[in-house]
């Protein structure tokens, strides 16, 4: 055969494609991606010490001081690193955790004496003594230390002197010994001993915030299961068991590797591949792929998340200022169609306390469900059957679910004819924004449990104190007396039963109302491979990997971490290379 | 020789300068770093004690003559920001100071010192590979020109030019590293031989535009040189095919490529922070990433003037390469 320059670039094109095709066969025939853990467990019955236990998160932790720390994985970090004098246990239910036993409450309900566990060691080798509960609820509530804090600690009397620098100490605090604290509030709140138990009220070691070289954020000290060993910023943090723990026996594992900024395809890559041991927010493909996989089932976690999300709209701006206009909104949105739009994910709900709360209600829901011919009903009585005439500002953070979420509305509000333009700020930009009075018209809002108490949603979002001139968290800027005036009883209100009907009232009151159109609840769904053992979800703390521990042959514990070279190079890599291969 | 390495240098020093201005300025009107830093709900008096502390309360343009280190580091009085100078040490980019970290609580230097080493391993391995890839393959494409491997080769190379980055990377990671197993999924790794090992999957991610270029213009040059007298006559001297092409012919294809090595230093150096992100290697692109997410805007700097600084150095090695190879340039520098 003679080349010319035609049959060249023929022969060219044919190689090209050849070699299209065995990229193709390449894919098509090389072993699939590993559909079931790689590693089992040995099956021990009871605890094993040892190993190290590798998790991550999307960013980065920005603080390890509880005080002011306020962000879900900066509390996955100090929850290993402090205790509180309160905890939750799998139940959601407070016990006493540094405290010896549950406070002893005065019959007003004002003053609550903790009694602290006696022996409980510091990371430094010093004591735990009431004196340093005091420092640490000072220090957290001081002036001068920007913690989100202060809005959960207002009863505790004498705070508004201290605050304003008239007192050295906070009056309501006093030492009673060195083991007993005594908190007094100015009335009654049935929320405080659930704000004790957060971040905020850990206690912390003096000398982490003084003295040459202190620096809580990143130095941090307290009585946790586990010391800071290293962290470079934004890369990695390395946790070790702190052997003066007063738990015994506890914690298990040796060393915990926290990574940071890990996006979600490399850390579920790495999952399946074994070089880590949880993971926890999916795309939706990995999300189907966990919630179908038989195989990765029994290590598949799902609950719903004790949170709430929902289409706030300003009632102070036009066209929110109309109840019917508002009321037409929370029948126009397709919940159930935003839901198969995220994979099943989101569950629908129509009021704003979330299952498993005092005052979830099951019968409020039929007001804010789908129901396009009600929401025209509701147009047509705020005289508006042809739509709002002018564009309507959705402010919006810059993410790509948030602007999924846009269009879904968008698509759901013009059926009524709402025509909504979007306006994607950074979620910074966006928090300031739309707490500030007559700005923002309207926006998806969501918010994550503190405390398990319904007053952290409602007081929070709905009650007029939470609207002010900045930082609003009532983003709707909603007035109504009557509902402040129910939630300022119930948050007082010592009887259970009388509480939960108050918070249903207030539930109803908000369903008619309807600053925000109820949407969903959280879907949560996190996995551990099969060899980590003892981890429950906490409801409270994301993540919390505390009491977690690995039941895998003492060998490979040896070995777990930096297990790399996994499959493909065992067979011909020579061991000790090939390291965390055996099982 | 003289002459010519002065006159780079005070080229140099104006275009980094000009970058630091252009990057200050960006970062003044981006955001409030301490704001970012202490959250919504810090007083104003505290934002305002840690703007002291750094010295963005100061006017822009004393901020920006501090910064340089001209003038403005003379102490005159004793507040926040003056002392937090003293306990660096420094003052100022004359004096080697690239101002602290908000974020961090660090000195930028050292945070930028601890992730650089990663980048120039990740960088040297990928212009290892390039070069590696790129001039081989570029040699075979022009000995064999006008074959079906020639232009199965270019067509491969011309892929290679296309495939962005980010593409290729979660590609080859989900392809070699998830599915076959070979490579690890991202990070770093523990010690000098396993950061290798996981740095091999991404410099060859960064390498394919590279290596992709160089096989292009290596073809072009060679087939320009093979044609050339010079080596009609090694040939006809009887010199053996591999020695006119490898020792007559590659050498002399090679000064372009020297040139353009030089210039793609700094697209590695930018690559990288792609690269870094989806293999999640701490190097300076990721630092970069976060800190432009967290406004912290003298680590953007700080990184932004390690690049513009790669970019001199490697434009300057160039020229000194090109230099040493030909004849004709050194004799015309004088």
């Amino acid at each position: 055969m003679r080349w010319t320059p035609r049959t060249e670039s023929t022969v060219g094109a044919v190689a090209l494609a050849l070699f299209a095709l065995a990229a193709l066969a390449a894919v098509v025939f090389a072993p699939p991606p590993p559909a079931a853990p790689l590693y089992e467990g040995s099956g021990a019955g009871r605890p094993q010490r040892g190993g190290t236990f590798v998790f991550h998160h999307e960013t980065n932790v920005r603080s390890l001081d509880p005080h002011t720390a306020f962000d879900e994985l900066s509390s996955m970090a100090i929850r290993l690193l402090f205790d509180g004098l309160l905890d939750y246990d799998e139940h959601t239910r407070l016990v006493p955790s540094l405290a010896a036993q549950m406070p002893e409450q005065s019959s007003d309900g004002l003053r609550f004496t903790f009694r602290l566990r006696e022996g409980v060691r510091f990371h430094n080798g010093r004591e735990l003594e009431a004196e340093d509960v005091r420092f640490s609820l000072e220090h957290m509530l001081h002036p001068d230390v920007p913690s989100q804090g202060s809005t959960y600690y207002q009863g505790i009397a004498g705070l508004e002197d201290f605050r304003e620098r008239r007192t050295e100490h906070i009056s309501g605090i006093r030492v009673v010994d060195r083991h007993t604290v005594e908190i007094t509030l100015s009335a009654p709140d049935q929320t405080f001993l659930a704000a004790m138990a957060m971040p905020f009220a850990y206690p912390v070691a003096r000398e982490a915030y003084e003295g040459e070289g202190a620096d809580p954020a990143f130095r941090p000290i307290g009585t946790g299961p586990y010391t800071l060993d290293e962290w470079e910023r934004g890369v990695r943090l390395t946790f070790e068991r702190f052997d003066g723990y007063w738990q015994p026996g506890k914690p298990y594992v040796d060393r915990m590797v926290y990574l940071e900024n890990l996006t979600r395809d490399v850390a579920v890559m790495r999952f399946r591949n074994g070089d880590l041991d949880a993971a926890h927010r999916f795309s939706p493909a990995d999300y189907l792929f966990f919630s179908g996989s038989a195989a990765w089932r029994p290590q598949v976690i799902r609950d719903a998340k004790v949170n709430l999300w929902g289409f706030a709209m300003n009632t102070e701006l036009p066209p929110f200022d109309d109840v019917h206009v508002r009321r037409a909104v929370a029948s126009a949105m397709d919940r159930a169609g935003w839901s198969r739009a995220r994979s099943g994910r989101l569950r629908e709900t129509g009021q704003p306390i979330p299952p498993g709360l005092l005052g979830y209600d099951a019968d409020t829901t039929d007001q804010h469900r789908y129901d396009l011919a009600r929401a025209r009903e509701e147009m047509q009585l705020a005289g508006l059957p042809d739509g709002w005439p002018e564009e309507v500002v959705l402010w919006n953070t810059s993410s790509d679910t948030s602007r999924f979420y846009a269009e879904l509305a968008q698509a759901d509000l013009a059926r009524i004819g709402i025509r909504l333009r979007i306006n994607a700020l950074s979620f910074a930009t966006w928090l300031e924004e739309t707490g500030k009075p007559r700005t923002a018209q309207c926006m998806l809002a969501g918010w994550n449990m503190d405390f398990p108490d319904p007053s952290n949603f409602l007081d929070s979002l709905f009650h007029s104190r939470s609207a002010r001139e900045a930082n609003s968290t009532n983003r709707a800027f909603y007035r109504n007396p009557a509902l402040d005036a129910l939630l300022d009883r119930a948050r007082v209100e010592p009887d259970l039963g009388r509480r939960e009907q108050m918070y249903r009232d207030a539930s109803r009151l908000l369903v008619q109302d309807a600053p925000w159109a109820f949407m969903w609840n959280d879907e949560w769904l996190e996995v551990t491979q099969p060899y980590v053992r003892g981890y429950r979800m906490n409801k409270v703390f994301s993540q919390d990997y505390r009491f977690v521990w690995l039941d895998l042959p003492r060998r490979r514990i040896a070995r777990r971490y930096g297990a790399h070279l996994p499959r493909g190079l065992a067979g011909i890599v020579p061991l000790p290379l090939a390291r965390g291969q055996e099982r | 020789m003289a002459r010519f390495l002065a006159s780079r240098a005070l080229f140099a020093s104006f275009v980094l300068l000009a970058v630091v201005t252009i990057v200050f300025v960006l970062m003044y009107g981006v955001g409030d770093p301490c704001a970012a830093k202490l959250g919504p709900n810090a007083s104003p008096d505290r934002v305002q004690e840690c703007r002291a502390t750094y010295g963005f309360d100061r006017p822009l343009l004393v901020q920006y003559a501090s910064y340089v280190g001209v003038g403005a580091c003379v102490r005159r009085s004793s507040d926040a920001y003056h002392e937090a100078i003293d306990r660096r040490g420094r003052c100022g980019l004359l004096q080697g100071d690239l101002g602290e970290s908000v974020l961090h609580g660090d000195e930028v230097m050292g945070v930028i010192l601890t992730r650089l080493p990663r980048t120039l391993l990740l960088g040297a391995m990928a212009i290892f590979f390039e070069i590696l890839i790129g001039l081989t393959v570029g040699l075979v494409a022009a000995v064999r020109r006008n074959t079906w491997i020639d232009t199965g080769i270019m067509g491969v190379a011309f892929l290679g030019i296309s495939a962005p980055t980010f593409l290729t990377g979660l590609v080859f990671l989900y392809f070699f590293a998830f599915r076959l197993g070979i490579f690890p999924v991202g990070g770093y790794g523990d010690d000098a031989l396993d950061h290798v090992w996981h740095a091999t999957l991404p410099a060859f991610t960064l390498a394919i535009i590279g290596a992709a270029t160089y096989a292009r213009i290596m073809r072009g040059e060679m087939i320009e040189t093979l044609r050339s007298d010079f080596l009609r006559t090694a040939r006809a001297k009887g010199l053996s095919p591999a020695r006119v092409v490898l020792a007559h012919g590659a050498r002399n294809a090679l000064l372009p490529i020297v040139t353009l090595m030089g210039l793609h230093l700094p697209i590695v150096v930018s690559g990288a922070i792609i690269t870094e992100s989806i293999y999640a290697w701490p190097g300076i692109g990721r630092l970069a990433l976060e800190s432009i997410v967290n406004q912290d805007a003298f680590v953007v700097m700080g990184v932004v003037l390690m690049v513009s600084l790669a970019v001199q150095v490697g434009s300057f090695l160039a020229d000194v390469a090109v230099a040493t190879l030909d004849p004709r340039v050194r004799l015309s520098e004088g």
